[in-house]
């Protein structure tokens, strides 16, 4: 095999060669060469057309020859195509070729050449190559203006996705050209010294108006472009088909898939031709075109739907038969008649297609979500009753054909609406009430639920209410209420009422719904139990009632909340013990209240059951608001009585009580929580909803405590907010606050008397100058009746020697004004001025004598002694103990007293200590403390009085200030 | 979108407005104030680029860096504010007369160009605000004294006149189109400014004086031919 391909490329290179140098050596001109070639440029499509003829040939000779056509581009050189073109020529034939170059022939030179060969076997001794002709130059630069540059191609248009070849040429040899597609430079080659070449690949589709591409030159104030219009790829026309509605007009439809995207003249165009009658029609329209029906009956047609534009062209192909392809009119005059409460007649008519069609009518009726749907056989016009419609009610009928023999499509729907007459209404209303006492009348709220428009069976225009007294049977009264009320309010006595309530229409009466009234509203205490909501209402089931029951109702507001209730129920049959509660008002967060009557067989609505729940439990979103009280070092009292837990967004299960305190300890009866925010507390849980008080103990006093009180439910608690801030106080405080309060108080009140009553407490208490006649003393011995006792005058005495000390001339005071003016003491001094010693200091203030004494002697003094011990003188706070105290100095200081002088008849009523300080009291007075005021001095009987004892003591004077201390 | 087109749609339907108030061809406003101010809002709308050149642009891609600055008026295609100020009433109203009749003629040539159905209707709108207010100038000329002189208003029918030949260079076309419409709206603009020198001085100059046809009507001819003299034939002055 391998030896046979050798032999045969030896044996053709040799044929070849002999040929080459047949004509070389021969030299002699191919008499059929080409010539007169002529070269035709066109731009726009960027082709060169050739034109050439063969002369020699003889009249009517054809001969099948072979042209070869070299391309050279820039210079004849460079040779960009070559293309042996082959066809049969006829004498005088002016040849043809085209040939397209990619690259603008504005853009460079381009030079073309020819020769021709004989292929045909008729002459096989010319089949060899003729002489080349010579260059022809195309040259289109030559032919453009005097513009500094231009660009080419102009307006060349392409599909979607091709490779474009843009160039522009330039005057002057050194440019600063630069290019842009769309505001893009791009980037390019330089062909030539004054022309650059710019390759785009897969060009894509911008905008309609086609895609700008200019350049620039470096003044920027020449601008040149092009537009080239990208065209999207025409794509076959889908679901070609025609049909015609009269059998005279054919309408063929297509989709034209998407479009071009290109200006309308550049867009593709769409024709239609019909083989076998051979008529073509340039439609008007993308996507339908008309045919007119040849008159002669041709019923078989193939047509070919063409889409063609500048780039491409697509066809699709469609054989049918006419009678096949008939889509009727849709029909028209659609009438009904005789049209009742449950019946009607429907007419209509169709466009007649020929005498011989029969149509296949298909009739709809809509009315009240029911279709009615009919066959009917038509040829002209159409009829179907309907029967067993509702009564007032909007039906919407339809009707549309087809060709019963061929059915290809139905026609259009043809619609048109009715509506049947009225009639009574066909239910009863469902009516409840609501019966009030007020002041002994019954007010008996009646409501009825609006009829549905199946059971009212027109325009419901009123309502009548008979109210008939059961107890007095012959009064009854009639009551009409005008549409679209749903109640109306009864004022009613005590008695028992039937109440009769129909809905009337324009046609008649609906029955009687009956309801029994009575005074008792029949809402005896029954227990409410708790339910749970459901996603669609409340599910709700009751006790079957052991006697004769006629139905059941539960009844509940729509609104609880709001001012009016919205009283809503549902009525059920007596075998039915449970029911599910639905409302669009139904909210979650609300507490919904249901109650369950049962219906007596005299009619009689009685309360069965209670319950309570919501739709759905929210948890609380407010806490109560919590009042302290009873703040002790250790304990407060929290409380949230006005906290409702009926208005609370879901059942309340009890309270959370959260205390915070530093030390973070919890007591029993509470436990640790953790907060939200990381917060340690104790949490003290209360399980009682009702219960609204609750005492915090445990705390330490001088503490900081923070608390919360908040429900918690089933669904969770109360929000954590703000807690409350309490710090306990001191343990003591309160208690001391309770002792000293009072003693302050007392101490007060005593001081304050005290003030009020001063003069009358100095008077009692301690006079300035006592007053024997009013000396309880004297007093005492008047009631003895004894006359011998009486008050000694200082007149009768007669003393030695009075020495006034320290008198203060031109000054006349009292002598109670001791404390603000210096003490005035009498002093008795001894006659014998020789007496220079220290002696007692005595001083004279007042005295009381004994009367035996001043009996025995005149002026005779009993020698005094000291009575009593100090240790018998008492507590020396008080004046007559301080004045005992001195007292008893005074004595001492007698003691000291020599023997012989113990005639001395005086005695000094004046305590002092510092006795020897009398010749120093000019210059320093004696001290208050030192020489006391005046005493009460009382003269004492001597039965009374104790004789004077030996030795220890000597009777001188005895203060009395206590009875009881003094006598035994 | 809805917005581009409201604010194309907008100005056309008060212009629209505007025309119906305006008396149709051989009934016109007698009132010269009334007509006046009619103009000026006609002249202030028609200046709005967004009714003719902000779609154009648009449409033939011309919203480009590099393209946009091109797409300025030629000097010479309309006549400037100062040359329109320059001239006498009639003469005013005569030029412009003029220079929209070949404005129509123009616009008709663009709508090959502009393949959607919105901007075609934009377009035929404004040549029918521009029917509108040459009908309105005509009425004005009336009102002028010397208003035998006046032209017959516009036709609806574009006309026959001959519009100007559009370069086969679809690119340079383009940018003609675009030139023109910068240089129409800058023209109407120019345009409102004279005729609100018009109302706001009656009197301040004589030329513009409503009055100066009484006895200036031979000079204005006059000087009407003298500009038809002075500039070659479709150069308007500027």
């Amino acid at each position: 095999m391998a030896l046979f391909s050798v032999f045969q490329t030896t044996f053709l290179l040799a044929l070849l060669s002999l040929r080459t140098y047949q004509s070389e050596v021969l030299s002699e001109p191919l008499p059929w060469a080409p010539e007169s070639l002529r070269v035709f440029i066109n731009s726009t499509h960027q082709c060169l057309h050739l034109q050439w003829s063969v002369h020699n040939l003889a009249h009517h000779q054809e001969l099948k020859m072979v042209f070869q056509i070299e391309i050279s581009r820039i210079k004849t050189s460079n040779v960009i195509w070559v293309e042996n073109y082959s066809t049969t020529v006829k004498w005088n034939q002016v040849l043809h070729w085209s040939w397209e170059s990619k690259l603008p022939l504005e853009c460079a030179k381009h030079f073309i050449r020819m020769r021709s060969a004989v292929d045909d076997a008729k002459t096989p001794e010319q089949s060899f190559w003729s002489n080349w002709s010579s260059w022809e130059e195309v040259h289109v630069q030559n032919s453009l203006g005097h513009d500094p540059f231009f660009v080419f191609p102009k307006d060349k248009l392409v599909e979607e996705g091709s490779n474009v070849t843009i160039c522009y040429v330039s005057r002057s040899q050194p440019n600063n050209i630069s290019c842009y597609l769309e505001g893009v430079r791009m980037q390019g080659e330089q062909l030539e010294p004054n022309v650059s070449v710019f390759n785009l690949n897969h060009v894509a589709f911008i905008r309609e108006t086609g895609t700008n591409i200019y350049c620039k030159g470096d003044q920027g104030d020449s601008i040149k472009g092009i537009v080239l219009f990208v065209s999207k790829v025409l794509e076959e026309p889908k679901d070609f088909s025609c049909e015609t509605q009269d059998l005279t007009t054919l309408n063929c439809t297509w989709d034209p898939r998407s479009d071009t995207g290109l200006l309308k003249q550049l867009s593709q165009s769409y024709t239609l031709f019909e083989s076998f009658s051979g008529k073509k029609t340039l439609c008007k329209h993308k996507s339908w075109c008309s045919w007119e029906v040849a008159p002669e009956s041709q019923e078989m047609y193939n047509f070919t739907l063409t889409a063609e534009n500048y780039l491409r062209k697509r066809s699709v192909h469609l054989l049918f038969n006419l009678t096949h392809r008939v889509h009727p009119m849709a029909p028209f005059s659609v009438l009904f008649t005789d049209v009742s409460a449950t019946n009607a007649t429907m007419t209509w008519k169709v466009h007649t297609t020929g005498n011989y069609y029969t149509l296949l009518c298909q009739v709809e009726l809509y009315g009240e979500g029911e279709v009615i749907q009919r066959n009917v056989s038509v040829e002209v016009d159409g009829k179907q009753l309907f029967g067993g419609l509702k009564p007032d009610t909007e039906y919407r009928a339809q009707v549309r054909c087809a060709n019963a023999n061929h059915f290809w499509k139905w026609s259009e729907w043809t619609r048109q609406n009715f509506t049947t007459a009225e009639a009574a209404p066909s239910e009863a209303p469902d009516v409840w009430r609501n019966v009030k006492s007020v002041q002994g009348h019954s007010v008996v709220t009646l409501f009825w639920k609006p009829l549905s428009k199946l059971q009212a069976n027109g325009k419901i225009l009123f309502y009548n209410i008979v109210i008939e007294n059961l107890d007095r049977s012959s009064i009854s009264k009639l009551l009409s209420i005008p549409a679209p009320a749903n109640g109306t309010e009864l004022n009613l006595d005590q008695c028992l009422y039937q109440i009769h309530v129909t809905a009337n229409n324009s046609v008649g009466t609906s029955p009687a719904s009956v309801i029994i009234v009575s005074g008792d509203p029949g809402n005896k205490e029954v227990e409410e139990e708790r339910v749970k909501g459901m996603e669609d209402g409340f599910s709700l089931s009751w006790k079957p009632q052991p006697g004769n029951v006629t139905g059941y109702i539960v009844e509940w507001c729509d609104h609880p909340r709001g001012p009016l209730c919205d009283l809503q129920w549902k009525s059920v049959g007596p075998t039915t013990t449970s029911t599910v509660v639905s409302s669009d008002a139904f909210r979650p967060g609300v507490q919904y209240n249901f109650r369950i009557y049962g219906i007596s067989t005299e009619r009689v609505p009685y309360l069965l059951e209670k319950k309570t729940g919501y739709s759905q439990e929210l948890a609380p979103s407010d806490n109560p608001q919590v009042v302290m009280s009873n703040l002790t070092s250790r304990s407060f009292t929290l409380s949230w009585k006005d906290y409702s837990i009926e208005s609370q967004p879901s059942f309340i299960q009890g309270y959370h009580v959260y205390l915070k305190s530093k030390a973070g300890q919890c007591h029993s009866g509470s436990e640790k929580a953790v907060l939200s925010d990381d917060a340690v507390c104790c949490k003290y849980r209360i399980d009682n909803p009702k219960q609204k008080t609750f005492v915090v103990e445990n705390l330490q006093p001088e503490s900081f405590y923070e608390f919360l009180v908040t429900p918690y439910t089933s669904v969770g608690e109360g929000p954590h907010g703000a807690f409350t801030k309490v710090t306990t106080p001191d343990e003591y405080s309160p208690i001391l606050i309770r002792i000293i309060l009072p003693m302050v108080f007392c101490i007060l009140l005593i001081m304050i008397i005290c003030y009020l009553k001063s003069q009358w407490m100095k008077e009692k208490c301690y006079p300035d100058i006592p007053d024997p006649y009013k000396s309880s003393v004297l007093s005492l011995i008047k009631s003895k009746e004894n006359p011998r006792l009486t008050i000694m005058s200082i007149k009768d005495c007669v003393p030695d020697s009075i020495e006034v000390l320290n008198k203060q001339e031109g000054t006349r005071k009292s002598l109670t004004e001791t404390e603000s003016s210096k003490a005035t003491y009498l002093y008795l001094l001894p006659t014998e001025k020789s007496y220079s010693g220290p002696g007692p200091c005595i001083c004279f203030e007042n005295f009381t004598y004994n009367q035996a004494a001043s009996d025995s002697a005149s002026c005779g003094h009993v020698p005094v002694a000291p009575v009593a011990p100090l240790s018998q003188l008492g507590l020396l706070t008080s004046p007559e103990n301080l004045l005992k105290a001195l007292e008893k100095n005074y004595m001492n200081s007698l003691g000291e007293i020599p023997a012989g002088e113990t005639n001395l008849n005086y005695v000094s009523q004046l305590a002092s200590a510092m006795s020897g300080d009398k010749f120093i009291l000019p210059t320093n007075p004696p001290e208050p403390a030192l020489c006391s005021e005046y005493k009460m001095q009382m003269a004492i009987p001597l039965g009374l009085a104790s004789p004077p004892s030996s030795g220890s003591s000597s009777l001188s004077s005895v203060t009395l200030l206590d009875e009881g201390e003094h006598y035994h | 979108m809805r917005a581009q087109l409201m604010r194309r749609t907008l100005p056309s339907l008060v212009l629209g407005l505007l025309f119906l108030s305006t008396p149709a061809m051989g009934s016109c406003l007698d009132k010269y104030q009334e007509l006046l101010a009619q103009l000026q809002k006609q002249a202030d709308i028609m200046q709005r680029t967004s009714l003719l050149l902000d779609p154009y642009i648009q449409s033939q891609g011309l919203d480009k860096d590099g393209l946009k600055e091109h797409c300025r008026e030629r000097p010479g295609a309309f006549p400037s504010r100062d040359a329109l100020q320059g001239l006498g009433r009639w003469e005013f109203l005569r030029t412009l007369d003029t220079t929209l009749g070949r404005v129509l003629h123009r616009l008709t040539a663009l709508q090959r160009d502009i393949p959607k159905a919105q901007d075609l209707e934009t377009l035929n709108r404004a040549k029918q605000n521009i029917r509108g207010f040459k009908n309105n100038i005509h009425c004005m000329a009336q009102l002028l004294p010397g208003s035998s002189e006046t032209t017959e208003p516009t036709p609806t029918d574009p006309g026959t006149s001959p519009s100007p030949t559009p370069t086969s260079d679809t690119f340079q076309r383009r940018l003609e189109g675009c030139r023109f419409l910068h240089g129409y709206h800058r023209f109407m603009h120019s345009v409102g400014q004279v005729f609100r020198e018009w109302g706001e001085s009656p009197s301040r100059s004589r030329r513009h004086s409503p009055h100066q046809g009484l006895w200036k009507g031979t000079r204005r001819m006059q000087l009407s031919r003298k500009n038809k003299r002075l500039l070659p034939r479709g150069q308007l002055p500027r």
